[in-house]
């Protein structure tokens, strides 16, 4: 359910004008399908532009769709004999692929790829979800954009000028957030490939092309439409915004005015301002259980009793680690008092949680009482046993359990006698001062993986990609994949070699190769 | 195909400032007023690498041979005057390069000074003691003036044509940033006031019409060029100068303008509009490098900070200093996020002792006063204070004193760091 379909061809075909996607038989959506989110890219960008969409999408409950726009994810050379109409020619031939996938499909942008979203919109009278333009650049009218932007019409009539002429990136990089922006700088000073450094003036001529296109067509969105446009915008002021609510009209489009941000506000300062707007007006789920009681949970009562029992079952066995496979990848466990197992344990750091609770004397919860249910909220008394060489653990309680379309969202036990359990799980682990734990440094050797300037063999590869899934998600789960799919197929018997390994062991493991691979590049 | 288009580009553009040099020339001689091309080979040779000069300097040698041809010298004289204008442009970009590295850039006055006194200058000097050897060997006998003739009008046209391409050379075109519409309309109404001012104290039709008396406001321009170059830096600066220094020259060529037949002596109104140029020139390239150097040390200082600011925030620390004879307090860090309150709201002691939790808040007061007071060095405290969700954290904060050379309490600096939460 939370697959997320990128398109995947080769860079050279993404970079040919050819539509990034092969049309595949539509499938239909049947009960109980998830919503799907498609999401466009912007000019030169990539999936980086819409910053943490995917995964918020992901995490309401929704499969999200991407492409590879022509000319895009190989070198900006590429981009030169790219027309407007192969951008739209590849986001409409991806949403038909995916349109019947889903019993709602929204159509997501960001910048161009918000005027491209417009455009599949009109041309495909969409109307089976909503329509998102994150800083739509209707008008090229920016504070900070330069004072010859008018002469470029000029510059397009010279065939040889716009092939050649370089439009650059250049500071504030569509970013106020100053930490943000120089961390977007350094990324483009070592040469990684989540934005184009320039892109040719011609681009540039198809994007006015495309402004022009998407100002005929505006009038004619049926669906309802979400404009999000910072005040300070560099590239597009709100002129923009105002021009699109105007002349969609009838009520079906309105603004969110950011107040914080400059272009790119998908991952400057207002960032979670967007996330919230864009969730809330999919439908989707917000985080927190409390955002459940108040969001449509989309499942029906009889749904949400199956799913608490679910819950239940793998608690009253002790297996917290396989809650997960219920739950969206952020699921978060809260966990009272002061010991060893307390604390928010949320995405990630929720698989240490389970490993500690392994190691905690075999906790279950048992003896569930009858569930009361209100939205997608359900509490369910119970008790917390555990049992060591030294002591029994009973400790009564009730847990609540948050859910939404299905998925589990957030869990929190609430102990009658919370002593009880501090006095049986012990003091937390001391924080060592000065010394950077496990969890950073694992966390850090993911981070820096993803900057290495030259890619591993295939053997380190797998390596890496098995001590990670190891250590953040434990032993292999799920069936192998089929032996035509390969890739995933390696991946997999390498993670399920790494059986019985502990997570610190192959966090240690992991941030060694890691630290390795980067001491050969230096 | 780079190579050719380079040096049809030296060749072209030696053709047409020549041109236009042997047009505003006031003296009806073989002697130029500004020799606008000189500073052509000399700008182009900073402004690419130093692979590429091989390339410029051939671009040179035939443009100004052939500029020669044109004006109907013999082969072998057209020849040794490209030869001169190469040997004196390849001197001036020689020296240039050792003080500020290639491709060269005008950030700083530095940059200028270099340009000026190891550009221009040596160019003037090694391109008039050439041409006045030339002068000698083919039996002249005017030394001093041919030297002073090629001096002073090598010196005006590198000034004002070498920094142009120089600060042209850098440009590139950018989908947002650099000078933005605002600034560039404010520029050029500068720019358009300049030039208007620049006419009515050079054109004598304007003068006639009474729009400004006779009475030598030479300075006025001044004005809008310092404006012109604030508002468009380097490049707007350049183009100012050199549009400032065509009018000036043109109409003093005419007989026109404050220079015009100076004590009746056509030589003297030449050197002062030479002067006046180069003045022009400088004043505004000088303003626009302070300007430059200015907003490149904000943009150190803005640098500094976000590594500082990333650093602190990373780990959830904040930065604080005390003023302890006025009470005043200024606190750095994401306090926003850390303690639900603005930086500026805790402008204050009493602002931050507000945030301590109301048990310990006696105890952290005394504990500040005791760093008033006391003549140790560091003091180390946890305690706790309010959060951004109205919980309590819990903080360790650490100071330490800041004296003066008398060993007197100055500032009390300290580094709060947020306990990381370890229950629910």
């Amino acid at each position: 359910m939370n697959e997320t379909a990128v398109a995947s061809v080769p860079a050279a075909k993404a970079a040919s004008g050819v539509a990034s996607t092969v049309p595949v038989p539509a499938a239909t959506a049947t009960a109980g399908t998830p919503d799907g989110a498609f999401l466009v890219h912007g000019l030169g960008g990539t999936q980086y532009d819409l910053g943490s969409m995917h995964k918020r999408l992901k995490n309401a409950g929704l499969v999200t769709h991407s492409l590879t726009l022509p000319g895009h994810g190989t070198t900006p050379e590429d981009l030169a004999n790219v027309t407007a109409e192969d951008w739209i020619d590849a986001v409409v031939t991806k949403y038909r692929e995916i349109r019947d996938q889903h019993p709602r499909l929204h159509v997501m942008g960001m910048c161009m790829g918000s005027l491209l979203a417009a455009v599949v919109a009109q041309r495909e009278q969409h109307e089976k979800g909503n329509l998102v333009m994150l800083a739509p650049p209707v008008y090229i009218d920016g504070w900070a954009t330069p004072w010859y932007r008018s002469l470029r019409p000029l510059l397009y009539t010279l065939p040889a000028v716009r092939n050649s002429m370089k439009i650059e990136e250049e500071d504030p990089f569509g970013i106020k957030n100053e930490q943000l922006r120089a961390i977007v700088k350094a990324k483009f000073e070592r040469g990684e490939n989540f934005h184009y450094r320039w892109v040719p003036l011609e681009c540039i001529r198809q994007v006015d092309r495309l402004r022009a296109i998407v100002m005929k067509a505006a009038s004619r969105i049926r669906c309802p439409t979400l404009i999000v446009h910072a005040r300070q915008d560099e590239l597009t002021s709100l002129r923009s915004a105002n021009f699109l609510v105007e002349t969609i009209g009838g009520g079906r489009a309105r603004m969110v005015v950011l107040e914080d941000s400059y272009h790119m506000v998908c991952v400057d300062n207002d960032r979670e301002i967007v996330a919230k707007n864009v969730l809330e007006f999919f439908g989707a789920a917000l985080p927190g259980a409390t955002a459940a009681l108040v969001n449509d949970p989309r499942m029906s009562r009889e749904d949400l009793a199956t799913a608490v029992g679910a819950a239940t079952a793998r608690l009253a066995t002790g297996d917290f680690a396989g809650l997960r496979e219920l739950a969206i990848p952020d699921l978060t466990w809260v966990q009272p008092g002061t010991n060893r197992v307390s604390g928010v344990h949320a995405g990630k750091t929720y698989a240490a949680f389970a490993s500690r609770m392994a190691q905690g004397g075999d906790p279950r919860l048992v003896a569930f009482g009858t569930p009361v249910f209100n939205r997608g909220v359900a509490l369910v008394p119970a008790t917390l046993t555990a049992s060591n060489d030294e002591a029994i653990l009973e400790s009564q309680g009730a847990l609540l359990f948050a859910f939404h379309g299905g998925k589990l969202l957030e869990a929190r036990w609430f102990a009658d006698d919370v002593e009880r359990e501090d006095a049986f799980f012990g003091a937390p682990e001391p924080v060592v001062e000065g010394v950077v734990s496990l969890d950073t440094a694992f966390e850090t050797a993911a981070a820096t993986s993803k900057t290495l300037r030259k890619a591993p063999d295939n053997d380190t590869l797998l390596a890496l990609y098995s001590l990670y899934k190891q250590a953040s998600m434990g032993d292999a789960s799920g069936e192998r994949p089929s032996a035509l799919d390969m890739v995933n197929r390696a991946k997999f018997d390498a993670w399920t070699k790494r059986k019985g390994v502990g997570r610190e062991e192959a966090m240690r493991e992991y941030v060694a190769l890691v630290d390795k691979l980067k001491a050969a590049e230096a | 195909m780079q190579h050719v288009v380079l040096i049809l580009f030296v060749v072209v553009t030696y053709l047409a400032l020549a041109a236009l040099s042997a047009m505003v020339a006031i003296a009806p001689t073989d002697a130029w007023t500004v020799w606008l091309a000189s500073g052509i080979a000399l700008g182009v040779l900073l402004a690419t690498s130093i692979a590429r000069w091989p390339v410029v300097l051939a671009g040179a040698l035939i443009g100004a041979a052939l500029f020669a041809l044109w004006l109907g010298s013999p082969w072998l004289e057209a020849l040794g005057y490209g030869v001169i204008e190469v040997v004196a442009a390849f001197a001036g970009a020689y020296f240039t390069s050792r003080f500020t590295g290639l491709p060269a850039r005008l950030e700083l006055p530095r940059d200028l000074a270099a340009l000026v006194l190891a550009g221009a200058l040596p160019l003037s000097i090694v391109g008039a003691v050439l041409a006045t050897a030339w002068h000698m060997v083919s039996g002249g006998t005017q030394a001093a003036s041919t030297f002073g003739i090629w001096f002073v009008a090598n010196f005006v046209g590198t000034v004002l044509i070498a920094p142009l391409i120089i600060a042209w050379a850098a440009f590139r075109p950018k989908r947002s940033g650099g000078l933005a519409m605002p600034a560039f309309a404010a520029g050029a109404a500068a720019c358009a006031l300049y030039v208007i001012s620049m006419h009515l104290l050079f054109d004598n039709h304007f003068q006639r019409a009474g729009v400004i008396a006779h009475i030598g406001l030479t300075y006025v321009p001044m004005v809008f060029m310092a404006l012109t170059a604030l508002l468009w830096g380097v490049r707007g600066a350049t183009l100012a100068a050199f549009l400032g220094a065509v009018i000036a020259i043109i109409n003093t060529a005419q007989q026109e303008g404050p220079f015009a037949n100076a004590n009746g002596i056509v030589a003297e109104g030449e050197l002062q509009v030479q002067g006046y140029a180069v003045a022009l020139a400088l004043t505004g390239l000088l303003i626009a490098v302070l300007a430059a150097s200015q907003r490149a040390a904000m943009q150190r200082a803005r640098d500094w900070r976000t590594r500082f600011e990333t650093a602190i925030d990373a780990h959830r620390m904040l930065a604080y200093e005390w003023d302890p004879a006025s009470g005043r307090m200024a606190v750095t860090g994401d306090t926003l996020h850390l303690l639900g309150v603005p930086s500026s709201a805790l402008a204050t002691l009493a602002d931050w002792l507000a945030l301590v939790a109301g048990d310990e808040r006696d105890g952290i007061a005394a504990r500040f006063e005791a760093r008033r007071d006391g003549q140790g060095t560091g003091d180390s405290v946890a305690y706790r204070v309010r959060g951004n969700a109205d919980n309590v954290v819990e903080v360790t904060d650490e100071a330490r004193a800041v004296r003066d050379h008398d060993g007197a309490l100055h500032r009390v600096v300290g580094i709060v760091r947020i306990v990381p939460a370890t229950a629910a």
